[in-house]
C-alpha cells in the first residue's frame, strides 16, 4: 500500500512537470541551428523552406499516426514501412477503376492491416513489437505472393493529380498540415483523444476505471493506417510503381521523428504538433547539412545524434520515472 | 515432471521448436525427391552463422529485461572495420571491431543504467547514427576484402559440416551458456531482466550488470560483423533491418520474451539453430522466398499467442463459463 501512495506522489509530481518538449526543440534550435542557418548560403529563401517542408511530408504524415500508437501505449511498429507499401500496391493495381476507387481501396488496405494488429494489441494484449515483426513478414509474404515478385505498375496516369503541386508546395505538405491539427484537435477535444493517453499511461488503471481499453488502442491503430496508406499512396503516385520495398526506412525514420518530438515511449504523453515540429527539425538540418556540402553518412550520423540527445534531454525533464 | 517442465515454458519452447525444424527438414525429401545431402546440413550451419551471434547478442539483452535494436548497427560497423583495417592483421582488424563494439555498448549502457531511460529509444538513436558512420566510412559502397588466405582459412570445410565461420560462433553460444550457467552471472542477469528493483533490494549491483550487459552485446555484434566481413570476403555498408529480425525471431523461439528475465544461451542456440533450419528447408526444396517469410509470420504469431495475456484471461472466462454450466447442469 506505502509504495502504491509514493507511486501515486511521483506520477502526480510527473504531471506537474508536463514534457516540455516543445521547449527543448526550440532552445535546441536557437543554440545551434541559427548561427548555422545565418551563415549558410541559401538557406534562408522561400524555395529552400518549400525544399524542406516536401521532404518532411512523407515521414510526417506517417509520423502523425505513430505518434497515436506511441501515446496509446502500444511504442512502436515494425511493419510501417510494409504497410505503406502493400497500401501503395493496392493502390497502383486497382487504378483502373478509378482513382477514387484506388484511393478508398489503398486506405483500406492500410486500415485493415493495422486494425488486425490493433486488435491483438487492445483485446488480447499481445506485444507490439513482437506482433509487427510477424506483420512485417506476413505482410512481405502476401505482398509478393499477390505480385508475383514484379513490381506493381498503374494503367493509365490518373494518379498524377497527387503529385501536383499548389502554391510552390506538394499537395502531401498541405495534406499534412490539416492531418497534424485534426489530429492534435481530436487529442485535445474529444473524449476517445482523452482517454488515449490514459490508456498509455496506465493500462490497468484505465481498464479498471472502465475505459474501453481495447476499443480505444484499435482507433488508435487504424488512425496510424490511414496515414501509413496516405504516405504510402504518395509514395506510388511519385514512383509510378511500387514493390514490397518502396517505403524503404521510412519505419525507422517515423519513430526518429516521432521520439525528437517528444513523445515518450512507455506511452501516456506527446503531442502530435511536437511531431509535426520534429519531422521539421529533422528535415531542416538534414537540409542544412545537405546545402553545406555533407554527405548522406554524416548526415544519417547527425540524424542518429539529434534523435539520441532528444531521448536524454526529454527523459531528464521527466524526471526519474521508474 | 510434465508439469514443472510446462510452468517453464522458455525449457519448452525451444525444444519443440528445434524438434519441429529438425523433423520438417528431415522430411525435405518429401518435397523434392532427393536424399538430404551433407551439403544441406554444411549449408544450415553456415547460415546459422550469417546471424547466430546477432542472435546471442539480441538474446542476451531481452534476457536482462532491454531491447538493443543497435546490435545490426554494430554488426554492420564490425564488419566494415574488420574488412577494412584487417588487410594485413587479421587478427588486429577483429580487434578493432570488437573495442568498437564495446566502446558502442559501453557509451548506450552509461546511459541506459545511469539515466534508467528504456533502451529502445537509445538503441534505435544508435542504430540510425551507426548506419550513418558505416556508410560515412565506406562511401556508402561495398568494401570488398582482398586478403583471400584469411577468407578461405574461416570457410575451410572441418569434419565435413562444421567451417570456423560456425565453429566460432557455435562456441560463443556455449562460452555465453557456461559464463552464465556455471556462475551467478545467470541468475543476475535474469533477476535484471524479471524484477529490476527486487535485484537492487537483492544487493545485485543492476547498474553494473547492465553496462557489462550492453559492452557484451556491442562485442559480439562486432564479432559476428566482423566473421561474416571476412567469411564473404567484403562488408555491406547497410544490411536493411532483416538480419535483426531474424536475430529477434531466433532469440524469441529461443524462449527470451521482451518482458526479460526469461531464457538461456542454449536455448537461445536452438533457436538460431531452428530459423537456419528453416530457411534450408526453403533453399533445399527451392520453394519461393515468401514461403520462408510467411513461416516466420506464422511462428512468431504463435509466440504473441502464447504471451498474450488477454487470450489466457479470455481462455480462464471461457472455462470458468463452462465449469459454472456444469455445476449447474449437475445441481
Amino acid at each position: 500500500m506505502a509504495t502504491n501512495v509514493s507511486e501515486v506522489q511521483s506520477k502526480a509530481a510527473a504531471c506537474r512537470w508536463r514534457p516540455k518538449a516543445f521547449n527543448i526543440v526550440i532552445a535546441i534550435i536557437v543554440v545551434v541551428l541559427v548561427p548555422i542557418a545565418l551563415s549558410t548560403n541559401r538557406f534562408l529563401t522561400i524555395d529552400n523552406a518549400q525544399a524542406i517542408l516536401s521532404s518532411a511530408a512523407l515521414i510526417g504524415i506517417t509520423a502523425v499516426g505513430a505518434t497515436l500508437i506511441m501515446i496509446v501505449g502500444s511504442a512502436v511498429s515494425l511493419a510501417t514501412a510494409q504497410t505503406a507499401a502493400a497500401a501503395a500496391m493496392v493502390f497502383l493495381a486497382t487504378q483502373s477503376l478509378g482513382l477514387g476507387v484506388a484511393l478508398l481501396l489503398g486506405l483500406l488496405c492500410g486500415v485493415v492491416v493495422t486494425a488486425v494488429q490493433g486488435v491483438a494489441v487492445g483485446y488480447l494484449e499481445a506485444d507490439p513489437i513482437v506482433l509487427t515483426i510477424a506483420a512485417n513478414f506476413a505482410i512481405i509474404g502476401i505482398m509478393v505472393l499477390l505480385s508475383g515478385g514484379t513490381p506493381v505498375s498503374a494503367s493509365g496516369d490518373a494518379y498524377a493529380v497527387l503529385n501536383q503541386t499548389v502554391l510552390g508546395l506538394p499537395l502531401a505538405v498541405y495534406v499534412l498540415l490539416v492531418l497534424a491539427v485534426a489530429t492534435e484537435l481530436m487529442l485535445r477535444r474529444t473524449t476517445v483523444g482523452r482517454q488515449m493517453y490514459m490508456v498509455g499511461e496506465n493500462r490497468r488503471a484505465a481498464r479498471a476505471a472502465g475505459l474501453p481499453v481495447g476499443r480505444v488502442t484499435v482507433v488508435a491503430w487504424v488512425f496510424f493506417g490511414v496515414c501509413t496508406a496516405i504516405t504510402g499512396i504518395f509514395m506510388a503516385a511519385f514512383n509510378t510503381r511500387a514493390t514490397v520495398f518502396l517505403a524503404g526506412t521510412l519505419t525507422f525514420d517515423t519513430i526518429a521523428a516521432v521520439l525528437v518530438g517528444g513523445t515518450v515511449i512507455a506511452g501516456g504523453r506527446g503531442s502530435v504538433l511536437s511531431t509535426f515540429g520534429g519531422v521539421v527539425l529533422i528535415a531542416t538540418i538534414d537540409n542544412l547539412l545537405l546545402l553545406r556540402g555533407y554527405p548522406t553518412g554524416i548526415r544519417t550520423l547527425v540524424q542518429g545524434v539529434i534523435v539520441l540527445i532528444v531521448v536524454v534531454l526529454v527523459h531528464l525533464r521527466l524526471g526519474r520515472a521508474v | 515432471m510434465i508439469n514443472s517442465m510446462l510452468s517453464r515454458p522458455e525449457r519448452i519452447t525451444p525444444l519443440v521448436v528445434l524438434a519441429l525444424a529438425l523433423i520438417a527438414f528431415l522430411c525435405t525429401p518429401l518435397l523434392t525427391g532427393t536424399s538430404l545431402a551433407v551439403y544441406d546440413v554444411y549449408n544450415t550451419l553456415q547460415s546459422f552463422a550469417l546471424y547466430g551471434l546477432l542472435a546471442l547478442a539480441i538474446g542476451l539483452s531481452m534476457m536482462g529485461g532491454e531491447f538493443d535494436i543497435s546490435v545490426v548497427g554494430t554488426y554492420a560497423l564490425g564488419g566494415m572495420v574488420a574488412v577494412q583495417l584487417g588487410e594485413s592483421y587479421p587478427v588486429f582488424g577483429v580487434f578493432a571491431a570488437v573495442g568498437c563494439g564495446i566502446g558502442i555498448g559501453a557509451m548506450q549502457g552509461g546511459l541506459i543504467a545511469g539515466l534508467r531511460i528504456p533502451s529502445l529509444p537509445v538503441t534505435l538513436a544508435t542504430y540510425i547514427a551507426l548506419q550513418g558512420l558505416t556508410y560515412a566510412i565506406s562511401g556508402g559502397l561495398s568494401v570488398t576484402y582482398s586478403n583471400f588466405d584469411v577468407t578461405l582459412w574461416v570457410n575451410q570445410v572441418v569434419a565435413g559440416i562444421f567451417t570456423p565461420r560456425s565453429l566460432i560462433t557455435v562456441s560463443a553460444f556455449l562460452i555465453a551458456a557456461l559464463a552464465l550457467g556455471c556462475t551467478q552471472l545467470g541468475p543476475q542477469l535474469r533477476a535484471i531482466g524479471g524484477d529490476r528493483r527486487a535485484s537492487r533490494v537483492a544487493g545485485i549491483r543492476v547498474e553494473r550488470g547492465l553496462l557489462a550487459l550492453f559492452m557484451a552485446t556491442g562485442a559480439l555484434a562486432a564479432l559476428g560483423g566482423a566473421l561474416i566481413g571476412y567469411s564473404l570476403a567484403s562488408a555491406d555498408p547497410n544490411p536493411g533491418l532483416q538480419p535483426l529480425l531474424i536475430a529477434i525471431i531466433a532469440a524469441l523461439l529461443g524462449g527470451t520474451a521482451l518482458t526479460g528475465g526469461r531464457g538461456a544461451p542454449i536455448g537461445l542456440l536452438a533457436g538460431a539453430l531452428a530459423v537456419a533450419l528453416l530457411a534450408q528447408i526453403g533453399r533445399t526444396a527451392s520453394l519461393p522466398t515468401y514461403w520462408t517469410q510467411l513461416s516466420y509470420a506464422v511462428l512468431l504469431a504463435v509466440v504473441v499467442a502464447i504471451d498474450s495475456r488477454g487470450l489466457h484471461r479470455g481462455i480462464d472466462r471461457l472455462r470458468a463459463r463452462g465449469r459454472t454450466a456444469l455445476w449447474r447442469s449437475i445441481r
